[in-house]
Parts: structure tokens; C-alpha cells; sequence
């Protein structure tokens, strides 16, 4: 039988659930030898894919991005953090910056599935496809 | 002029206050595949079944609709041009199941299953929209049918009568005369209180376009909506079609109106709904349908209904096509909507290349809540009508091998004879209820057993004049429904008296 990625990662996580280093060390050099055994390497980009957004998920670590016309000063961006704890209800937020001027002002957070888009480029998107109608 | 352009600005200005952005959280996803107007994406977690999506593109927004949801993929069709999708792009889920924009502008247009105008003329603008899918009224809100809807086509008003919220299928090979009987039936509609809509599946555009002009030019389209997915559109909007033209439907049904619906024709619609199931991959069935073409009609046509006082007292009545191959009704999509709905009306080549046009077969058609529907006077003569018509079938196969026939035999056969003639009817020539009534009452009383069986048309068209000129009072009184010993008399004398004109 074939064994898919998510099964990989799903024993994988919870084989090293509550383990210490030493022991996380070694059950990671069986499992690469049983991936080598199964012919199974080509799946190992997206074992660790899967692997890790299930751990983000156990341990409520929310990875987001967010997009703004210019750099977040740092009260922004803790105001940010707070919000999005609050709205996905996790733990910890890693957030990744990105810059791009064509928004050309507001932001747009992704995060999880989710997307909060309040910039200026789509709210005058918005506005002119109202008037238009 | 200033005064023009401040009131622009001041139109603008409250356009702009009535705006209302809505920042929302919305669910997004990823393109994984895209391939065949099929649509593979990755996310879309708090995703519901059938609900609208949007493909962000540069230029056009392309909606979407999802149909399935597997463990770590969503499948769905796209609605519109799909070659602008690229793998990656994102998918954003609008919160909202599949709606089309209804109204009363709707009426007179011709637009495509998503509600946009497709005749050229200025864009439709509607403040109301309806879901596609929508569960059929039950039964608390249900009447049973009790008015006639007319068609204007003498053999099916007599002897297949269909009522308002009746379903009746059309079926027959091609080119036989199906979306005839139909287009008859919706041109006779005028000043009946009834909207129309014909939904073209998988049509050429060619004959849509004659059918309007036909429509345009009988002043048929002042109340009715052509809704057409044609056939080199991509088979999402062919599925959606069918539901979409009932959503308006619903939209008139829910002011207490008529509506009249023709779905042309839903045999091109299981195909259209097979290859979407196949391309993703949901296991074929027989003729490779999948597991759900039944429900697929079923749950189309019990939307079909008849409301009773409390909620409205409108109506739906559904004229569902289908085509047969070389005159198999028992293949699979046949069986299944004649199952469905109340009766079929069944159109056979032989009669057609006879010249019995239309060639309704009145053995194998049926209409089972119809009759209840008919108009007093029409119930009367169609009744003795049938029987005729019954047994001259059954004489005529058997008069074939004998030639000595006793006189009561060729009687019968002989008035079989006129009454065929009777039946036949050109197209776009719809007659009142009145008069098909005038005509068979002629035939059932003797009157047409003297006339010529090459004659009896010429003899009908000069017996209708007549009664436009000199009987106007007694074809008011039948069409109110009324039939006694005193109408009948009134009858015979302005048939003698036409006779009399003839000699």
C-alpha cells in the first residue's frame, strides 16, 4: 500500500509528541531511513510541508503576511499581532512583511485561509464598480 | 448647462454616501489545476456547497461554483471563460450560494444563465436577486391544477390538455416539430396573464435568433425571457441554465403571476451535466450519467408547482423537451423525466413525413391532471372526440387487409378521415379555445361527414371567418366557460348557417 505525505507526517508528529531531544534525533533518523526503504524520498518536500503546518496547528502558531504600501512602525505592528490573536484565536503569530506601493495605501493581512483586504487599491475598485452599476 | 453638470455631481455625491464597503474576512484559496472548465483549489476551508467564487483576474471578475469537497481539494465549475486561469491564482469564496439577478426587466430580453443581456441592447439592471437552487414549495403551499393553460394547438388542448402548474414533457426525435409545439404554445400566451420563459440548453444561436424574430414579429416577447446557454458555451452555464430560468420563474411566481417555462431541451442538459460529474471524476452510471441525473430533473421539475390562495395562488407550468434517438423513449434520461413529470406529449416521424404536422401520436401521449383543467364546452366535445379518434385508430389497422365493410364501419372510418385533417394545424397559427371548440362540436354532430376529406381544411378556415363575422356572441360564451342546451343550439344554427353560405 502507498503511504501518502499527510500519513508520513501525521505519524511523524505524533511519534515525537512529548519526546526529549536526544530521542527526537533518533526516531527522525528512522524515519528518514524508512522514507530511503519505501522509495519514498521524492515525498519528503512535501511531508515537512504538511508536517509543518499541522504543528503550527497543534501548537496554535498562525503564520500570516501582510502587504502595505509602506513600512509598519513597530506600535502598528504590535497592534497587529494583537488583532490577529484575537481573530484566529492562537497563540502565537509569526508575521511576514511585505511591501508592494501598487496598494497604494491600507493593508492586506492573509492569514490561515483568511484575507482581510482593506486597501485603497481595491476600496476605489469597489466604489467604481458601484457607481458604474 | 451648469445646472446638468451640478446635478452629475450632486448624483455622484450620493451614489459615493450610499456606498457601503464591506471589509469582511473572507475565506481565499489556490488554484492547484485548472483543466476543461474543471477548477482544482487548494484552501478554502469554511467553503459550502455550491457556494459563488471569485477568480481574481486583471481585467474581468470569472465566477465559479463549488460542487465538491474532498478531504484536501475543492472542485468547481468555472461560469464563463475559464483560459484566463492560471495555476496559482487566487480564489476568494463570496459567502453567498449561486444567485441570478431577477425582475421585471428581465421581460422582453434575451440574457445568458448569469442574468447579462446578450441581445445588444443596454444592460439589465435588477435590485433583487434569486438562488439558484431552491427547495420546492410542499405540500401545506400546493393546490391541485384547475386551470387550463392553451396552447392553441387543436390536438393538444382537446385530446392532451395540460393546467397551469402542470409539467408536461415533449418528446420526440429531432427535427419533428418539439420546440414547435413550444414556441405555439408561448405565442398563444398573449393577454392569457401569463409570463413566459424559454431556456435554450445547448442551441444553436442560429435558431434562438429565428425564434426571437418569430416571437418579436407575433408581439410574443412583450412577456417573454429567453434565457440562453448556447452550444459552444462551456457546459457549466448549460447546467446552470435550467435552473436559473426557474429562479425567475420563482421571482413571478412569488408576486401570485403565471409563469410558463420551457426547457429546450434537457436531454442536452444530462450531457452537459455528465461531463462535468466526469471531469471530476465522479464514478459514471449507466449510459455514463452519473449516480444523480435523476435528481438532477426531479428536483428541477418539482419546482414546478401550483400555490394555492394563502400563498399567492400563482403558478408554474413546465414544458421540459426531450429528444429522443431514432424514437427510443426507454432509454435512460426519457424514462427518467417522463417518470418526473405529469404526462408526455409524444411526437412520432411516421405521422410527421405523413404530414400530420404537428404529429402528436394522441395514443402514447398523456396528460394525467390535465382534463380537470379544460373549460366546460371543451370538456364536452373533446370527451366524444377522443373516442373517436380511438376507434378509428383501431379500425384503420384493421380495415388495411378487409374491403367489404359494413356501412356503420366506413362511417367511422370515413369521419377518422376528417377528423386527421382536422388535427392538422400550421405552424405560428395558434386558435382560440372557441373556435377549436366550434370545429370539433362540426365534427362529432355530422356536420363535416358531406364535406370532401381534401376540403374539410378549407371548409374549417371558411367555418372560422364565418363565426369572426356573424357569431361573435356565441364564441365569447364558450370561451367563459359556460356549455348548456341553449349555446348548443345557438351552435348548430351558425354552423347550418355557414353551410348554407357554401352551397
Amino acid at each position: 500500500m502507498k503511504i501518502t505525505p499527510k500519513e508520513y507526517a501525521t505519524g511523524l508528529f505524533y511519534s515525537i509528541s512529548g519526546k526529549n531531544d536526544d530521542e527526537i534525533k533518533n526516531i527522525v533518523n528512522n524515519f528518514v531511513n524508512l522514507l530511503i526503504i519505501n522509495n519514498d524520498v521524492s515525498k519528503a518536500d512535501k511531508v515537512s510541508q504538511v508536517f509543518s503546518s499541522l504543528w503550527n496547528k497543534e501548537n496554535k502558531i498562525v503564520e500570516s503576511e501582510v502587504t502595505t504600501s509602506n513600512k509598519l512602525d513597530a506600535e502598528s505592528q504590535e497592534s497587529l499581532k494583537k488583532f490577529l490573536i484575537k481573530e484566529s484565536k492562537a497563540k502565537e503569530v509569526i508575521i511576514k512583511e511585505n511591501i508592494d506601493k501598487s496598494i497604494l495605501g491600507g493593508m492586506i493581512i492573509k492569514y490561515n485561509d483568511k484575507i482581510l483586504d482593506r486597501s485603497l487599491k481595491t476600496k476605489i475598485k469597489n466604489l467604481n464598480n458601484f457607481i458604474k452599476r | 448647462m451648469s445646472n446638468t453638470k451640478d446635478f452629475i455631481i450632486e448624483q455622484i455625491k450620493n451614489k459615493i454616501s450610499e456606498h457601503k464597503a464591506d471589509i469582511t474576512i473572507k475565506n481565499t484559496g489556490k488554484v492547484i489545476s485548472t483543466s476543461d472548465g474543471i477548477v482544482k483549489i487548494s484552501g478554502l476551508s469554511e467553503v459550502a456547497m455550491s457556494e459563488m467564487i471569485e477568480f481574481k483576474n486583471e481585467e474581468k471578475v470569472v465566477y465559479g461554483v463549488v460542487l465538491n469537497m474532498e478531504e484536501d481539494n475543492v472542485g468547481a465549475i468555472i461560469l464563463g471563460d475559464y483560459s484566463k486561469i492560471k495555476e496559482g491564482d487566487e480564489v476568494i469564496a463570496s459567502g453567498k450560494i449561486l444567485q441570478v439577478p431577477v425582475g421585471e426587466e428581465m421581460v422582453g430580453r434575451v440574457v445568458n444563465p448569469l442574468g447579462e443581456a446578450i441581445d445588444g441592447k443596454s444592460s439589465i439592471k435588477t435590485d433583487k436577486s434569486y438562488p439558484i437552487e431552491k427547495i420546492a414549495p410542499g405540500v401545506i403551499k400546493r393546490q391541485s391544477v384547475n386551470e387550463p393553460v392553451q396552447t392553441g394547438i387543436k390536438a393538444i388542448d382537446a385530446m392532451i390538455p395540460i393546467g397551469r402548474g402542470q409539467r408536461e414533457l415533449i418528446i420526440g426525435d429531432r427535427q419533428i416539430g418539439k420546440t414547435a409545439v413550444a414556441i405555439d404554445t408561448i405565442i398563444n400566451q398573449k393577454g392569457q396573464n401569463m409570463k413566459c420563459i424559454y431556456v435554450a440548453i445547448g442551441q444553436k444561436k442560429s435558431k434562438i435568433a429565428s425564434i426571437v424574430s418569430k416571437l418579436e414579429k407575433n408581439s410574443a416577447m412583450d412577456y417573454t425571457t429567453v434565457i440562453l446557454a448556447g452550444a459552444s458555451d462551456p457546459a457549466s452555464l448549460l447546467y446552470i441554465a435550467p435552473y436559473s430560468g426557474t429562479a425567475l420563474a420563482e421571482y413571478f411566481l412569488d408576486k401570485g403571476e403565471d409563469v410558463l417555462i420551457v426547457y429546450d431541451d434537457l436531454s442536452k442538459h444530462a450531457v452537459a451535466y455528465r461531463e462535468i460529474s466526469l471531469l471530476l471524476r465522479r464514478p459514471p452510471g449507466r449510459e455514463a450519467y452519473p449516480g444523480d441525473v435523476f435528481y438532477l430533473h426531479s428536483r428541477l421539475l418539482e419546482r414546478s408547482c401550483r400555490l394555492n390562495k394563502e400563498n399567492g395562488g400563482g403558478s408554474i407550468t413546465a414544458l421540459p423537451i426531450i429528444e429522443t434517438q431514432a424514437g427510443d423513449v426507454s432509454a435512460y434520461i426519457p424514462t427518467n423525466v417522463i417518470s418526473i413529470t405529469d404526462g408526455q406529449i409524444y411526437l412520432e416521424p411516421d405521422l410527421f413525413y405523413k404530414g400530420n404536422r404537428p404529429a402528436v401520436n394522441a395514443g402514447l401521449s398523456v396528460s394525467r391532471v390535465g382534463s380537470s383543467a379544460q373549460i366546460k364546452a371543451m370538456k364536452k366535445v373533446a370527451g366524444k372526440m377522443r373516442l373517436e379518434a380511438a376507434q378509428y385508430r383501431e379500425l384503420a389497422a384493421f380495415a388495411q387487409f378487409g374491403s367489404d365493410l359494413d356501412q356503420d364501419t366506413k362511417a367511422k372510418l370515413e369521419r377518422g378521415k376528417r377528423l386527421n385533417e382536422i388535427l392538422k394545424q400550421d405552424q405560428y397559427s395558434p386558435l382560440l379555445v372557441a373556435k377549436q371548440v366550434l370545429i370539433f362540436y362540426a365534427l362529432i354532430n355530422g356536420f363535416i361527414d358531406d364535406v370532401e376529406v381534401e376540403n374539410v381544411m378549407k371548409f374549417e378556415e371558411g367555418l372560422h371567418q364565418y363565426a369572426d363575422m356573424a357569431g361573435k356572441k356565441v364564441l365569447d360564451q364558450i370561451s367563459n366557460g359556460e356549455f348548456n342546451e341553449e349555446l348548443e343550439a345557438e351552435m348548430k344554427a351558425l354552423i347550418s348557417d355557414y353551410k348554407a353560405t357554401l352551397q
